[in-house]
């Protein structure tokens, strides 16, 4: 009866758990590393880093100290979003995967049960 | 309602897997089932590689308990409700879990016991399962009423599932006798359906509590500034929060505010807001709720608010850091400065008045931040006590000019109900217990009266707070609340509740004559008012009793008054005595009502201190009639506001006014040996043609006792309760002192004066009996034990 309950729900509502499980996660990871955000702001400056600009001479300063700010930032950003998106593309690939092979995986312990019995081995 | 809704499936699909999840679910269970599967998993590689068939096998099995774990984790441990309205879908878990096949109402009532809701029902509004129980033995065998009553309930108080309180609840109301079962327990049937929607409420937040908050990640902060001197004089309340509980705003009118603040920084307009309403209601809250929204990226907040940070500016740390008022101004101007650049930050000045006025914690630095509030380009919230704005925006007009005003209105009884009722799980946590329906609305009744420094819902929280050191059995109860209330404001909240004290009620005419006499009109009268007080028969909107107390001077008035404090509220000195012939100017009514503050003496500070008191007011018709019409409130409504606008409750109060108007005509009537009682109202329309008092006046008071004057007889009675307090007096000398009777009738022709009553005879026994006790214990005559007898000679000799 178990067995019957467990098959029935693995391939009715366990499926659909599980791809929405993914949807989740991969939402909390494009949140963890913010690349909406990132994408958003990439040429913002970073940290807000510029001099005081209260006369001619550190006006000048505070241009490139914003352009260097920027720079830094855009770099600082580039880097979060590659690192962040191969993270969220490997995690999207393997989930992606699991979904694939969901439908498979109750067939998996009888193909193992048959190679016993027949004696397969590596 | 339709059979198939009625129909009980044990064995359906979801009421399997809810059996199957309970024994799955365990932790045991599905440790066992991990090390099974790691032990496949590990051992099918091992014999892979050392090229066994077996390894299959040892597969086989891992993916099998694999599959049970993903089973167990996603589906069993919290099956979801079903799509349809049958009873195996719409059941909990729980309930679904453990009820047999063909349940009765026994059966039922005994499931309750083990759900969560079950035995939230029992701590809270104490249902025991043992009662339930009885109650389920009492039904006839079908359960059909229950589940149809059940029904009704969830969708009464939109239940997701019909849990262990639902059926409860429905269990309780299908009896016949339901009202009066829950009489006793001092409930309703409208409390338990709110006990529902209470478990209800939590359930969600507990759920709430588990999901993923999005809050921006590792790189949100990247493109704001960095803040040190800010991080050093200020608080970051946005990063406390994160991971915390949500804050629950619960009143509609709190929602609204934030969504005002929201309109105001999004707007173009001047980014301040000021929250401004008193102390307790709310202000903090709202804030830190604000600042939990914008944390939230799922909140729906503008770009230009998302991820915003919400920096509490720490007065105290930035006065203390610098000596000098440049100085301070300097650093102000700094932390504002680096606030602005880092783009992200909104200002709370908590207390806001610190920063306006100067004082002790305080300094005023109006001159810096009035040109920032004005420029309105930094985001600033300031939080203030509505007295404290008013008087600081009398005095500085731009100041209050340049902010946007938002008024925090103090929450109403079912608003602070709903807060308590939030609050509850964390002090609960807090303090380690449970708190029951009964503990929050005590706290609410008890902290409207007696809690008078903050708003609703603030001060029944802080007093559910403290009632959490008073539990009994980690149980908080009413009666914790009050043990509170009376640690921490010294008053005693709580009279008829013991038998002794009901005893007192029902013999009170018994206990005042043990130390007046006669007076049986007024003292039958007062008594029968406090009696219909204490057992609730009375206006709880009023004193327990106001009473004035009319007659000649010297017949017992005042000891009427001060014999009902000490009988009713356990000591003399409870009594609070104002001689309002010190308050015939119309100026005087200030120092009536003077803040505790500033005037500890005067009658709402004093009350303030000791609401469990006899206020005596003497010499009532002396007073200004301002100030008569200032005590008009406090006769009608049992409260009064002091000089500072905060009310003070005489609600449990005796009020007695005394007054010696008429007390010529009494000794008329009593003269002509007139029935006091049957001329009552004759001589009221005579007092009120005198225009002593305005009708107004005298319809405020509950009774109005006429007091005749003492004949000799009543005098002699008189003396031996002077002689008795003299005895008490010299009792720990073990000294005596008893009088002839002749003594007696002598002390009486000399004291007796029907103008003065009896108070010349309390003087002339100090004159004599007193002395002469005096002398006897000087010289030696009277040793500890001895018994002075003392006749009317030595009076007299000691008059000569």
């Amino acid at each position: 009866m178990f067995a019957v309950d467990l098959i029935e729900w693995w391939y009715l509502r366990g499926w659909r758990v599980v791809s929405t499980g993914l949807k989740h996660k991969l939402s909390d990871s494009l949140d963890f590393f913010s690349i909406g955000q990132l994408f958003r702001t990439l040429f913002a400056p970073y940290r807000q880093i510029s001099a005081n600009t209260s006369d001619e001479g550190n006006r000048l300063n505070a241009f490139f100290d914003r352009l260097i700010s920027r720079l830094v930032g855009t770099v600082t950003r580039l880097f979060i979003i590659i690192f962040g998106g191969l993270a969220i593309i490997l995690e999207a690939i393997l989930g992606v995967l699991f979904i694939v092979i969901w439908p498979v995986i109750p067939f998996l312990p009888v193909v193992c049960i048959v190679l016993t019995i027949t004696g397969v081995h590596l | 309602m339709s059979q198939t809704v009625l129909s009980f499936n044990h064995y359906s699909l979801r009421a399997r897997e809810t059996r199957l999840g309970k024994k799955l679910g365990k932790k045991p269970v599905l440790f066992f089932l991990f090390v099974i599967t790691f032990l496949g998993l590990a051992g099918g590689i091992y014999l892979l590689i050392a090229h066994s068939a077996l390894c299959w096998l040892c597969f086989a099995v891992a993916i099998i308990t694999f599959m049970f774990i993903i089973w167990t984790k996603c589906e069993l441990i919290t099956v979801p409700v079903g799509k349809t309205d049958s009873l195996d879908d719409t059941l909990s878990n729980d309930v679904l879990a453990a009820l047999p096949a063909n349940p009765t109402p026994l059966d039922i009532a005994t499931v309750i016991e083990k759900t969560n809701s079950g035995r939230f029902l029992y701590v809270r509004y104490g249902i025991s399962s043992k009662l339930l129980q009885n109650i389920a033995r009492d039904l006839p065998n079908s359960v059909s009423p229950i589940f149809e009553a059940a029904i009704k309930i969830k969708q009464g108080t939109d239940s997701k599932e019909i849990h262990g309180a639902v059926l409860a609840v429905s269990i309780i109301a299908c009896h016949p006798n339901n009202e009066i079962i829950l009489r006793q327990m001092k409930l309703e049937m409208v409390d338990l359906l709110d006990g529902i929607v209470w478990f209800n409420y939590l359930n969600g937040l507990v759920k709430s509590v588990k999901q993923r908050r999005h809050s921006g990640g590792i790189a949100r902060d990247l493109s704001f500034g960095y803040i040190p001197t800010l991080q050093r004089f200020g608080v970051n309340i946005s990063s406390l929060r994160e991971g915390a509980m949500k804050t629950q705003i619960q009143l509609a009118a709190h929602k609204e505010i934030l969504a005002k603040m929201t309109q105001i920084f999004t707007s173009g307009s001047r980014q301040n807001v000021a929250l401004i309403g008193p102390d307790g209601s709310g202000r903090s809250t709202i804030v830190t709720a604000f600042a939990e929204q914008l944390l939230d990226a799922d909140s729906g907040l503008p770009a230009s608010l998302r991820f915003r940070q919400i920096f509490k500016l720490d007065a105290a740390a930035l006065i203390s850091s610098a000596t000098e008022r440049g100085e301070i101004e300097g650093l102000v101007m700094h932390v504002l400065g680096e606030a602005y650049n880092a783009k992200n930050i909104i200002i709370w000045l908590e207390n806001a008045e610190l920063f306006f006025e100067d004082g002790v914690g305080s300094v005023d630095i109006t001159n810096v931040l009035l040109p920032i509030l004005e420029a309105g380009k930094l985001r600033i919230i300031l939080t203030m006590d509505r007295q404290k704005f008013l008087e600081i925006s009398a005095r500085k007009a731009p100041l209050a000019n340049a902010l946007n005003k938002i008024m925090v209105t103090p929450a109403n009884q079912q608003e602070t109900m709903k807060v308590l009722q939030d609050q509850v799980p964390i002090l609960e946590y807090q303090h380690h217990v449970s708190y029951t329906i009964w503990a929050l609305k005590e706290a609410y009744r008890l902290s409207e009266r007696y809690v008078h420094d903050l708003e609703m819902p603030g001060r029944a929280l802080a007093l559910l707070d403290a009632a959490g050191a008073y539990a009994e059995n980690m149980l908080v109860t009413a009666a914790s609340v009050g043990r509170a209330v009376e640690k921490t404001e010294g008053v005693k909240v709580q009279l008829a509740e013991d038998d002794s004290d009901k005893s007192k009620l029902l013999n009170l005419e018994e206990l005042i004559h043990k130390r007046m006499i006669d007076q049986e009109l007024a003292v039958k009268t007062v008594s029968d008012a406090l009696r219909r007080a204490a057992a609730g028969v009375r206006n709880e909107n009023r004193p327990i009793g106001t009473f004035l107390f009319l007659g000649p001077t010297g017949v017992g008035k005042t000891e009427l008054a001060k014999a009902l404090s000490e009988v009713y509220f356990n000591g003399e000195n409870q009594i609070i005595r104002l001689d309002l012939n010190e308050f015939v100017e119309a100026s005087d009514v200030s120092r009536l009502i003077a803040d505790a503050a500033s005037d500890e003496l005067s009658l709402t500070a004093q009350v303030m201190k000791q609401p469990f008191s006899v206020v005596l007011l003497d010499e009532i018709e002396k007073a200004h009639p301002q100030v008569l019409t200032t005590l008009l409130q406090l006769l009608d409504e049992g409260i009064l506001r002091d000089a500072k606008n905060k009310e003070v409750s005489f609600r449990d109060t005796i009020v007695i006014a005394t007054s010696n108007a008429g007390a010529d005509k009494i000794r008329e009537y009593v003269k002509n040996r007139v029935e006091l009682s049957s001329v009552k109202d004759e001589f009221m329309n005579w007092l009120l043609s005198t225009n002593v008092f305005k009708p107004e006046f005298l319809n405020r008071f509950d009774e109005i006792c006429l007091f005749k004057p003492l004949s000799p007889d009543d005098c002699l009675k008189v003396v031996d309760l002077i002689i008795a307090g003299t005895n008490k007096t010299l009792a720990p000398q073990k000294i005596a002192v008893t009088l002839d009777d002749s003594a007696k009738q002598y002390l009486v022709e000399k004291g007796y004066d029907p103008q003065l009553g009896a108070r010349p005879m309390k003087r002339i026994v100090q004159q004599t009996v007193e002395n002469l006790v005096a002398k006897r214990v000087l010289t030696g005559e009277a040793s500890s034990g001895a018994n002075i007898n003392i006749t009317r000679e030595m009076i007299e000799r000691e008059l000569s």
